[in-house]
């Protein structure tokens, strides 16, 4: 950016949680740069601190030491109410179990993060429903909807505030391999309308589409690779053809 | 697709129509709170104004067939000394705060577990970009429409029921009985509706506040 920051950078990030008498650390001294317009897959193994990384860009939990910067924003510094307000209009986050809320619909779903809105955006919620195709399911409740279909709806709520930035942790975790595909290809487009997109992921589905691959072991960043940089380039081009695109219903 | 809308008091309506024994149970407990205070209420206003004056200007006042006041009901013979009528008096306040206490816990006691159980469902909520204030609001709307249903139960179910059961019981066998309708005044049925609502949201506040404000990601981390 103009100021000589990443997009989203993270430096020296250290978080540690405290377990009875024994600490973890699950963030140690994390340093990273994510431009705008990637679609970046975290990887490594179980413990790694991938979903911890996630929180911390996407402003739901602070780190213990270092910044995290978003935007120019230094995000580590907020309060808990900035930060509240950080998420929701710059942060989609999409997750492994969907929670979604048990007692609405999928519609309702999708309106709960503007539910406090004055006007809430009532026709970009149904449009959002149609364009992950759930078209015929918007008045059913999750426990009536597949796991497929109910990570689109996550997806659609995570858009909703249109934000710069989506974060998923393993969207593709609870879900057959045929819908995953459906699913990384939703992110595909996505990311080409110009979303960051940072997914915390095992499946190789997900990373083999993915712009760039960060490999993460013990809280810090293994190796760090841009599959092709050159295309990111491209965003202004890509952002000029962006907005909602609607998807033909069926 | 006809054009609705989703607010903040759909979302607790769906919720607290999702957890409807729980929901319906409170109702009835708190109602049956408010019918006691609106009963010991009428017999303290009674004493303190000898059951006179603008009692007829109540919501419920006597042009219904058959309706009692609750007043004249429950008025005592002004002969009665100042001594026991004094210390009738304190009973009745003393009666009137248990069982305000009594409603309140329970309020508290509900929302409390209520709270617990949703620690997963507040995570998403504040992860999603709600602030502790807005989950307050919700819960404090949940409380403040159970208090209400409940104050509407107690006026026109609650209170009517425990003043036909008791003329049962002290009538029985002397004459036929009809069903009676209380009547009290406007500002007996307005105070026991401020009073509802106050324990209603008080005790969501102090049962909720707390834990809404705790750390989202520890909170989305809760498996039930
Ligand atoms: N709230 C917490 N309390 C205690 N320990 C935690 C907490 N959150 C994370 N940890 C620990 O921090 C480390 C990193 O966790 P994190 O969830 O970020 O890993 P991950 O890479 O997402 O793993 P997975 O692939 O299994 O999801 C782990 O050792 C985990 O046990
Ligand atoms: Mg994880």
């Amino acid at each position: 950016m103009d100021n000589g920051t990443s997009f989203i950078s993270v430096r020296s990030v250290v978080k540690e949680y405290r377990v009875g008498d024994s600490t973890v650390r699950a963030l140690d001294g994390m340093d990273m740069e994510i431009d705008e317009g990637d679609m970046v897959a975290l990887m490594g193994p179980s413990g790694a601190g991938k979903t911890t990384l996630l929180n911390m860009i996407g402003g739901l939990d602070s780190p213990d030491r270092g910044s995290v910067i978003v935007k120019g924003m230094e995000i580590s510094s907020l309060n808990e109410g900035q930060r509240a307000l950080f998420r929701k209009n710059n942060v989609g986050f999409i997750f492994q179990f969907f929670n979604l809320i048990p007692s609405l619909t999928a519609l309702e779903n999708v309106l709960v993060p503007v539910m406090f809105d004055r006007d809430p955006p009532f026709d970009r919620a149904v449009e959002l429903l149609e364009r992950v195709g759930l078209s015929g399911r918007m008045d059913h409740v999750p426990g009536r909807l597949s796991g497929g279909e109910r990570q689109r709806v996550a997806i659609a709520r995570a858009l909703i505030n249109d934000p710069m930035i989506v974060l998923a942790d393993e969207p593709t975790g609870n879900i057959d391999s045929v819908t995953a595909r459906e699913i990384v290809s939703l992110f595909r487009e996505l990311n080409d309308e110009g979303k960051t997109m940072i997914m915390a992921t095992h499946d190789r589905l997900v990373s083999a589409r993915a712009r760039s691959v960060i490999k993460m072991r013990d809280g810090h960043v293994v190796r760090g690779k841009a599959k092709s940089r050159e295309r990111i380039v491209h965003l202004a081009d890509r952002k000029a053809s962006g907005g909602i695109r609607r998807k033909v219903e069926g | 697709m006809e054009r609705r809308t989703f607010n903040a008091a759909s979302y607790s309506l769906s919720h607290l129509r999702r957890d409807g024994t729980r929901t319906a149970t409170t109702i009835v407990t708190i109602s049956i709170t408010v019918a006691f205070l609106l009963l010991t209420s009428s017999l303290l206003f009674g004493m303190l104004t000898d059951g006179g004056g603008d009692r007829k200007a109540g919501l419920l006042a006597g042009d219904i067939p058959g309706s009692v006041d609750m007043f004249t009901e429950f008025r005592l013979d002004q002969e009665i000394s100042g001594r026991a009528r004094n210390s009738l008096m304190s009973y009745l306040l003393l009666t009137s705060a248990m069982v305000l206490m009594v409603g309140f816990f329970i309020m508290y006691n509900t929302m409390a577990i209520s709270v617990m159980e949703r620690r997963r469902e507040i995570g998403i909520l504040r992860a999603l970009g709600l602030s502790t204030k807005e989950v307050m609001k919700l819960f404090l709307l949940e409380g403040a429409m159970v208090g209400f249903i409940s104050w509407i139960f107690a006026l026109f179910f609650g209170t009517p029921l425990i003043l036909n059961l008791a003329s049962y019981l002290i009538n029985r066998g002397s004459e036929s009985i009809f069903f009676v309708m209380p009547s009290m005044p406007l500002a007996l049925v307005i105070g026991s509706l401020l009073v509802t609502m106050a324990l209603s949201t008080i005790s969501t506040y102090i049962a909720t506040i707390r834990p809404v404000g705790s750390s989202p990601v520890a909170m989305m981390r809760t498996r039930i």
